[in-house]
C-alpha cells in the first residue's frame, strides 16, 4: 500500500508554478528589484507618517512662510508656514493608496464584467461589447473628468472615477482570455457534471486566467498614481488642506517663479513613486515574457 | 477596401450616439443646480425656478434627451453657452484646431524621438546604448506632464526667457507657444513609442529574412531601415493612434497650465460651472476626432501590410465581415 502511495507521488513530479518562475526571474532583474524596494519604503513612509514627520502637515506657522529648504525646515515650507516635508510624507498615504486602490477596482469591476461577456457570449456580450465601445470612444482623461465632477472630489470618489475609467479597458482584456480558455476540455468536464455557471467561472475560469491582468494591472499602478494627482493638480480630486502631492503642486503653482523648491519637491515625490513602479512592472513583463529580456 | 471603410465610418453612427447619451446622462446625475451657479446663490427661489424653466430642466430626463438628440443631430444646432451665452459651433471652431495642433506636434515629437530611440536600443541590445535608451524611456515616462510644465515653464520661460509661459500667438510666430506646451506632453508618448519599437525591432531583426539579408552582404543600414523597420512599423502605426488619444486626453491638462484657450480650457470649465450644453458638446467633438484618428490608423494600417491589404482587395465579402469584426 505505502509503496503505491511514494510511487504515484514520485511519478508526477511537483511542477513548478508559474507564479514562482516568474517571482525568481524578478528578484533577478536588478531595476526591478530596485522599484520594490523603493516602494516598499514609500509604503513604511506612508504607514509611519505620524513618527516620521517632523512637523504636523497641517499646522500653519504664519512667522516662517515661504522659507527656502534649511536645516529646521528640510523642503522649505510653504505659503501659510506649513512644513513641505511633513506634507509630503503625510501626501505619501494618498497618493500611494490612490493608485493602488483604483487599481483593485478597476480590475475587481473589470473582471464582473469581462467574465460576464466572455463566457455568456452571444447578445449579452455583443451588448456589453457595444457599451465598452462607446465608452472608449472618449478619451480616457476626459471621461475621468467627467466622472470626477459627477462624483464630486475627495478621496474616495477619485478612487471610484478612476476605477471606473479603468474597467472598460480590463473587461476587454479579462473577456479575450476567457474566450481563450472557455474551449477547454476541463470546462466542457465541469459543464458535463452540471456543474454551476457561477462556479465554472469563479473556481476554473478565472484563476487560469487571471494572471496577464495582475501583471497589466500592477504595470497601470504608476499611471493612476499620475492620473490621481492630475486631477487633484485640476481641482477635481483630493481636495486641499489634504497634503496630497498633486494638490500641493496646485497650491504651489501661483508661487513657481519665486518658490520654485515648493514645486519641485512634490513633483520628484511623484517622478519616483511612477519610477518605482514602472521598474517593477517592466521587470513583471520581462519575467511573463523572456524573449523581450536582454 | 472602400467597402471597409465605409462599414467602419456608419458605425461611428451608433457610437457617437452612444457617447451623447452616456455624456448626457452623466451631466444629469452631477450634483449642483445650473440655475444656482448661474444667477449665485444669493437669488430668489423664484428667479431660480424661472432659470431652470429657461434652461429646460424642468422638463423629466428623457423629455430632454429626446430634444438634445433632436436638436443636435436633426438640427445640427448645438446651442449655446449658458454662461457665455457665445454659440458653441463658433467657439469649437476656434478651439478645436488648437488642440489639435498641440495633440499633433506632441504626437509628431514623441515618435519622431521615440522611434530612432528604441531603433538604436535594438540594434546595439544589450549595450550601453540600449541601455540609455531604455532608461530616458523610462524616466521621461516617469514625470506627470504637468509638474515636467512647470519645470520647463520655470527653466525656459521664466529663468532663460526664451519661450512665452503662456497663451497663444497669431500666425506662424505663434507656433512657438506651443513649443513648451509639446514638450511637456510628449514624455509618455516617447517612452512607448521608444519601448514598442524596441520591442518589434528585436522581433523582426531575429527573423530569417534578416539573417538572407545579411548573408547577401546588404549593408547594415540598409538591413535596418529597409528591411527590418518596415516589418517593425506595424504595431507602432497602432500604438500611434492609441497614444494619439491619450495625448488630445493629456492635452486637456496642459491647456489649463499654459492657458491655452483650447478644448480642455472650454470641456475643463464647463464642467465645474455645470454648463451642460458645452460640456456635451466638446465631449461629442473630441469623441468623433478620436474616432477619426483610430480609423486613420486602420486604413494606415492595411497600407503598410500588404497581407490585410490583400484582404481587402482580393478577399469576398465574408472575410472583409471577419476584419471588421475583429
Amino acid at each position: 500500500m505505502s509503496d503505491i502511495t511514494v510511487n504515484a507521488a514520485g511519478a508526477r513530479p511537483k511542477k513548478k508554478s508559474e507564479f514562482v518562475r516568474i517571482m525568481k526571474e524578478l528578484s533577478r532583474n536588478k531595476l526591478a528589484v530596485i522599484g520594490v524596494v523603493l516602494i516598499i519604503l514609500e509604503a513604511l513612509i506612508a504607514i509611519f507618517a505620524p513618527l516620521i514627520a517632523p512637523y504636523d502637515p497641517l499646522e500653519m506657522n504664519l512667522a516662517e512662510t515661504f522659507m527656502k529648504p534649511c536645516a529646521k525646515h528640510l523642503f522649505g515650507t510653504d505659503d501659510v508656514g506649513r512644513d513641505l516635508l511633513s506634507r509630503i510624507i503625510y501626501g505619501a498615504r494618498y497618493s500611494l493608496s490612490t493608485g493602488v486602490l483604483a487599481m483593485i477596482f478597476g480590475v475587481v469591476c473589470g473582471l464582473l464584467v469581462g467574465s460576464i461577456a466572455g463566457y455568456a457570449g452571444g447578445q449579452v456580450d455583443n451588448i456589453i461589447m457595444r457599451i465598452l465601445d462607446v465608452i472608449q470612444a472618449l478619451p480616457g482623461m476626459l471621461l475621468l473628468i467627467v466622472l470626477a465632477s459627477m462624483l464630486g472630489g475627495g478621496f474616495l470618489n477619485t478612487v471610484i472615477a478612476m476605477g471606473v475609467g479603468a474597467i472598460a479597458g480590463n473587461a476587454r482584456l479579462i473577456r479575450a482570455q476567457i474566450m481563450k480558455e472557455k474551449s477547454a476540455e476541463y470546462i466542457e468536464a465541469c459543464d458535463s457534471i452540471n456543474c454551476s455557471k457561477f462556479r465554472i467561472v469563479m473556481k476554473h475560469l478565472l484563476p487560469n486566467t487571471i494572471s496577464p491582468i495582475i501583471v497589466s494591472a500592477s504595470m497601470s499602478i504608476g499611471n493612476y498614481v499620475v492620473l490621481g494627482s492630475s486631477m487633484s493638480f485640476i481641482g477635481l480630486g483630493v481636495q486641499p488642506p489634504t497634503p496630497e502631492w498633486g494638490a500641493l503642486l496646485s497650491d504651489a503653482r501661483s508661487y513657481i517663479a519665486s518658490y520654485p523648491h515648493l514645486v519641485m519637491f512634490p513633483g520628484m515625490a511623484i517622478a519616483i513613486t511612477v519610477l518605482a513602479f514602472n521598474l517593477l512592472g517592466d521587470g513583471l513583463r520581462d519575467a511573463m515574457d523572456p524573449k523581450l529580456k536582454h | 477596401m472602400g467597402r471597409y471603410i465605409l462599414k467602419r465610418i456608419l458605425w461611428m453612427i451608433p457610437i457617437i450616439l452612444g457617447v451623447t447619451v452616456l455624456v448626457f446622462t452623466m451631466m444629469t446625475i452631477c450634483p449642483g443646480d445650473p440655475a444656482t451657479i448661474i444667477l449665485g446663490s444669493l437669488a430668489t427661489e423664484e428667479s431660480l425656478a424661472a432659470k431652470r424653466v429657461e434652461l429646460g430642466l424642468d422638463q423629466p430626463y428623457l423629455t430632454r434627451l429626446v430634444k438634445y438628440l433632436s436638436d443636435v443631430y436633426l438640427h445640427f444646432n448645438l446651442g449655446s453657452s449658458w454662461i457665455s451665452k457665445i454659440s458653441i459651433v463658433s467657439e469649437l471652431k476656434v478651439r478645436l484646431p488648437r488642440t489639435l495642433v498641440l495633440s499633433l506636434f506632441t504626437t509628431a515629437l514623441s515618435f519622431g524621438l521615440g522611434i530612432p530611440f528604441g531603433i538604436s536600443a535594438a540594434k546595439n541590445q544589450g549595450k550601453w546604448q540600449d541601455s540609455l535608451c531604455m532608461v530616458i524611456a523610462m524616466i521621461g515616462s516617469s514625470m506627470p506632464n504637468f509638474w515636467l510644465a512647470m519645470m520647463l515653464v520655470l527653466l525656459f520661460a521664466v529663468k532663460l526667457k526664451w519661450l512665452p509661459a503662456l497663451g497663444i500667438g497669431a500666425g506662424l510666430a505663434g507656433l512657438k507657444y506651443y513649443i513648451l506646451p509639446a514638450f511637456s506632453n510628449f514624455a509618455t508618448g516617447m517612452a512607448s513609442a521608444a519601448r514598442q519599437t524596441r520591442s518589434s525591432m528585436l522581433d523582426v531583426i531575429r527573423s530569417d529574412y534578416i539573417t538572407t539579408a545579411r548573408a547577401k552582404g546588404v549593408p547594415e543600414k540598409s538591413v535596418i531601415n529597409k528591411h527590418a523597420l518596415k516589418n517593425a512599423l506595424i504595431p507602432i502605426v497602432t500604438l500611434m493612434g492609441t497614444a494619439f488619444g491619450n495625448m488630445l486626453g493629456g492635452a486637456l491638462i496642459i491647456e489649463t497650465i499654459f492657458s491655452i484657450p483650447g478644448m480642455g480650457t472650454y470641456v475643463i470649465g464647463a464642467v465645474g460651472n455645470r454648463d451642460y450644453p458645452v460640456v456635451q458638446a466638446g465631449t461629442i467633438f473630441l469623441a468623433i476626432v478620436f474616432s477619426i484618428f483610430m480609423l486613420l490608423v486602420d486604413i494606415v494600417y492595411a497600407m503598410i501590410d500588404p497581407r490585410i491589404k490583400a484582404l481587402y482587395t482580393a478577399g469576398s465579402k465574408k472575410k472583409v465581415k471577419k476584419e471588421a469584426k475583429a
